[in-house]
C-alpha cells in the first residue's frame, strides 16, 4: 500500500549528498493523481452498517434496549423496527428468485406507529398543561404541535440510534421513517413495560427538548397588543397606556427605544418592552406583559420529574385565548410553584 | 434568533448619546473622561473587540480654559509635508482660527495610536458654542458633568445677593469710587 | 504560527439534552480489531482473556465486536449515537492501557475533540436580566431638557473659604438665637419666682 513513510532500506537508498528524504520522488504525484480520479468519480456512497462483517442484529436489539434502559418485549421491538416498504421489498425478492407464495414471519409497524403516536399526543399535552396551567390552550397546543413534529421526533429518534435498526427498503432513512419508528417503539414500551415507564421515556426524550428554551417563540402571536388589552379588559382593567421609558440615538439608524405599559388608574407596570423602532418596542412590551400573564418568563426552569400519576386529565383543557382572564383561572393542586406571576389588580 | 433574542441584543449594544459643556473647563483635562464614554469604558459590557463606544457631544468649546500660560505656551506643530513648511501655532491662535481644534486634538492625542482611533473620534461631536444641531440635540439621553467648577463671575450676581452678603465694613457715604 | 487560530474549538456541548432526562451512554458499538498472533496484540489479548466480559456487563448499551485479523496493528473503532466514529491505535498497549482506554471511550459523546473557549456552557446566562444602557439609568433623566443646569455642576466642588465663612455665619446666628430664647425663659422664670 503506498504511504507517504517507506521502509528503512529505501531510506538509505534517498540519501543523497545534497538533502534526506524518506519518501520517493514519485509518491506525492502519484497519490495526487489517484485522489483526482477518485474525487472525478463524486463522494463515496453512503453505506448501510449491516453490510459491514461485524453485524449483529440481535445484539444490537439488545443493546438498545439496555441503553434506554427499558425492558421490551424482543417480538414487540422488532415488529416496531419493521417497516412496510421492508416487507414490500423482501417479497419482491423472493418472488424474483422463484418463490411464488412469499411466506414471511414479518408484520408491519403501522398499528404501533399510531398507537405511539395517541399516546405521544395524549402525554405531551397532558405534561404541558400540568406544568403551564397558566398558558392558553392556543400556546400549548403550538408547543404540542412543535415536539411532535416530524422534525423534532426525528432528530430524537437518530440520536438514540434507530436509523441502523430499521428495516426499511430505502437507505438513508428518511425523517417521517424514523418519526414514525419512534412512535411504535414507545407503543411497543407501552405494552412491555406499561403506561407509567411509557409516559417517563416521552418526557425524558421529547419533552426534554424544549429545556432551556424561550417558550412563547413557538406561538406566534398576532396582535399582542390587542390581545392583551381583550385580555385585561375581562378583568375590568382599562387597556394599558404605553410610555416610552427610555431611548438612545432617536434619529439615528441604531436608535433603541424602550416601552413600558402600565394600568391607566393606578400605574402598575405590567410589561416592558424593547425594539429599533417604537412599534416594534410596544409589540414585544404587550408580548412580555402576557409573558408576566402566563406564567412563562424568560428563563424557566421546566421540571422533569413528574409522573404519570401527577398530571392532569386527558380532558382537562387550559383556558383558550378568547375566554383567558385572571378570575377565570381554575385553581390547579400544584405541589411547585414555577415562578411567582405577578397579578395585575383591578382595584 | 428569535425576535426576542434579537430585540435583547440590540437593547444592550444600543448606542447612547452624550452632552458635555466645555465651559470654563480643561480640554486636557477631561480628555480621560470624554475618551471612557467614546470606548464604552463606562459600561459593564466592554470588550476590546466590541465596538460599545457611545456618542459624545461637545458644546462651548470656545469657552474652554488653559492654566496660566498655556495659551502662550502650548503650540501646535503642522508640516505640510513641502519643504519649508513646517509651522508652528501657539494654541490662543489656534483657538481663533478654528475653536473646535484644540479639544479635538486634546482627545485624539489622549488615546492609544491604533486603527480604532479614527473610528472612534468620527464619534466625538464638537460645537463651539451652545447651537447643536436639533436632530444631534434630540438624540441626546445623558450629560456628562464637568470637572471643573465654573467661576461666577461679578456681573451674574443679582441685586438682591449683593445687598443680603454680609459686610465687616463699607466706603464712608462721600467716600468717591471714580470720576 | 498561532495555531489555536485553526484547531477546532467551540463551546462543551451534549447530543439531545443527555443527562436532563436520563443518561443514555453516547458509545454504540465498540469493534476490537487485533491479530492473534502478532506481538503487539499481546496486551489486547490479555484484555479480551480478563477484562472483556466485565467491560461489556458494565457498558449494556455497547455492542462489542471482536475482529481477529492477521498482520494487523491491533486498533478499536468507538461509534458513537451522533454518527462519529474514532479509530485508537492500540499498538503495543498493555491489559490496564485497553481498559484505560476503552473507558474512556465509553464516557465520551460522539462530540469530536476540540479547544474549549469556556469550559462551562448554558443556555440561560442571565437571571436579573443582561444588563443594557438602561438598567441603571436614573429616569428622570428622560425627561430633563439638555443641557439641564443640575448636571452643569462639576460632580465635586471644592468649598471656598467665603462659603465656609458665610456657613458659620449662619450657624452663629442660630445658636445666638437659641441663646436669647434661652436667656428670656430664665429671666422669666426668675420674674415668677
Amino acid at each position: 500500500m503506498l504511504s507517504l513513510r517507506t521502509t528503512n532500506c529505501v531510506l538509505k537508498v534517498l540519501k543523497t549528498a545534497r538533502n534526506e528524504q524518506s519518501f520517493h520522488r514519485w509518491l506525492a504525484p502519484t497519490l495526487r493523481e489517484l485522489k483526482r480520479r477518485k474525487d472525478s468519480q463524486g463522494p463515496e456512497k453512503p453505506v448501510h452498517r449491516k453490510s459491514f462483517l461485524e453485524w449483529n442484529y440481535d445484539s444490537e436489539i439488545y443493546a438498545f434496549s439496555k441503553r434506554l434502559g427499558e425492558d421490551f418485549n424482543n417480538d414487540l421491538l422488532l415488529k416496531a423496527f419493521t417497516e412496510r416498504s421492508y416487507i414490500i421489498d423482501e417479497e419482491e425478492k423472493q418472488k424474483s428468485v422463484g418463490i411464488e407464495q412469499p411466506t414471511l414471519n414479518l408484520i408491519d409497524n403501522k398499528e404501533l406507529v399510531a398507537k405511539g403516536s395517541e399516546f405521544i399526543d395524549d402525554i405531551v399535552k397532558r405534561y404541558l398543561r400540568t406544568v403551564l396551567p397558566r398558558l392558553p390552550e392556543e400556546g400549548i397546543i403550538e408547543l404540542h404541535k412543535y415536539l411532535t413534529s416530524v422534525e423534532t421526533l426525528s432528530h430524537v429518534s437518530y440520536h438514540i440510534g434507530t436509523p441502523e435498526l430499521i428495516l426499511c427498503a430505502d437507505f438513508p432513512v428518511e425523517k417521517l421513517t424514523m418519526a414514525n419508528v419512534l412512535k411504535s417503539i414507545i407503543a411497543a414500551l407501552i405494552e412491555s413495560s406499561g403506561e407509567n415507564r411509557a409516559a417517563i421515556f416521552v418526557r425524558d426524550f421529547i419533552l426534554t427538548q424544549i429545556a432551556d428554551k424561550d417558550l412563547l417563540q413557538f406561538w406566534d402571536l398576532q396582535h399582542p397588543i390587542k390581545l392583551l388589552s381583550d385580555i385585561l379588559a375581562r378583568d375590568n382593567i382599562q387597556s394599558p397606556e404605553p410610555r416610552l421609558v427610555g431611548c438612545s440615538g432617536k434619529n439615528t439608524i441604531l436608535a433603541c427605544f424602550r416601552v413600558g405599559l402600565y394600568t391607566p388608574h393606578n400605574k402598575q407596570i405590567i410589561g416592558l418592552g424593547v425594539g429599533e423602532t417604537v412599534d416594534i418596542a410596544h409589540e414585544m412590551a404587550a408580548i412580555d406583559g402576557l409573558r408576566q400573564l402566563f406564567g412563562t418568563p424568560e428563563n424557566i426552569l421546566f421540571p422533569y420529574n413528574l409522573e404519570l400519576e401527577q398530571l392532569c386529565a386527558s380532558t382537562d383543557k387550559n383556558l383558550s385565548v378568547n375566554e383567558w382572564s385572571q378570575k377565570n383561572l381554575p385553581v390547579q393542586p400544584t405541589n411547585f410553584e414555577l415562578h411567582q406571576v405577578k397579578m395585575t389588580s383591578s382595584c | 434568533m428569535s425576535q426576542f433574542g434579537r430585540v435583547k441584543q440590540w437593547n444592550t449594544f444600543a448606542r447612547c448619546w452624550h452632552l458635555f459643556d466645555a465651559t470654563w473647563q480643561n480640554p486636557l483635562q477631561c480628555s480621560p473622561l470624554i475618551e471612557k464614554y467614546l470606548k464604552g469604558l463606562h459600561k459593564p459590557i466592554y470588550h476590546p473587540f466590541v465596538d460599545c463606544g457611545d456618542h459624545v457631544v461637545i458644546m462651548n468649546s470656545k469657552q474652554i480654559a488653559f492654566p496660566g500660560e498655556e495659551w502662550r505656551r502650548r503650540v501646535y506643530f503642522h508640516h505640510t509635508g513641502y519643504s519649508g513648511g513646517a509651522s508652528w501655532t501657539p494654541a490662543w491662535e489656534l483657538h481663533e482660527k478654528d475653536p473646535t481644534m484644540i479639544f479635538r486634538k486634546a482627545v485624539y492625542h489622549y488615546m492609544k495610536g491604533n486603527l480604532f482611533r479614527r473610528v472612534v473620534m468620527e464619534r466625538l461631536h464638537i460645537y463651539p458654542d451652545s447651537n447643536v444641531p436639533e436632530e444631534i440635540m434630540e438624540n441626546i439621553t445623558n450629560q456628562i458633568q464637568p470637572l471643573r467648577p465654573i467661576p461666577k463671575t461679578l456681573d451674574s450676581y443679582s441685586n438682591e445677593e449683593i445687598e443680603k452678603y454680609p459686610k465687616i465694613i463699607d466706603y464712608p457715604q462721600d467716600y468717591l469710587l471714580s470720576k | 504560527m498561532s495555531s489555536s487560530r485553526f484547531t477546532p474549538k467551540g463551546f462543551p456541548s451534549v447530543p439531545l439534552q443527555n443527562g436532563i432526562g436520563r443518561y443514555i451512554c453516547q458509545l454504540k458499538r465498540v469493534t476490537l480489531r487485533f491479530c492473534k498472533s502478532s506481538g503487539s496484540s499481546r496486551g489486547v489479548r490479555d484484555f479480551i482473556e480478563t477484562e472483556l466480559i466485565s467491560f461489556a456487563q458494565d457498558h449494556p448499551g455497547t455492542v462489542v465486536y471482536l475482529k481477529p485479523r492477521r498482520h494487523k496493528s491491533p486498533s478499536f473503532v468507538a461509534e458513537y449515537l451522533n454518527g462519529e466514529r474514532e479509530v485508537i491505535s492500540c499498538h503495543n498497549f498493555s491489559s490496564h492501557e485497553m481498559i484505560k482506554w476503552l473507558n474512556l471511550y465509553a464516557t465520551r459523546s460522539g462530540i469530536p475533540l476540540k479547544r474549549y473557549l469556556k469550559m462551562w456552557h448554558t443556555e440561560c446566562p442571565s437571571i436579573q436580566g443582561v444588563w443594557s444602557p438602561f438598567t441603571n439609568m436614573d429616569p428622570a433623566l428622560n425627561i430633563t431638557q439638555f443641557p439641564s443646569k443640575k448636571l452643569s455642576n462639576p460632580v465635586w466642588e471644592e468649598k471656598s473659604a467665603t462659603e465656609e465663612l458665610l456657613e458659620k455665619v449662619k450657624q452663629q446666628k442660630i445658636s445666638s438665637d437659641d441663646e436669647n430664647d434661652d436667656d428670656n425663659t430664665h429671666s422669666n422664670r426668675a420674674a415668677q419666682v
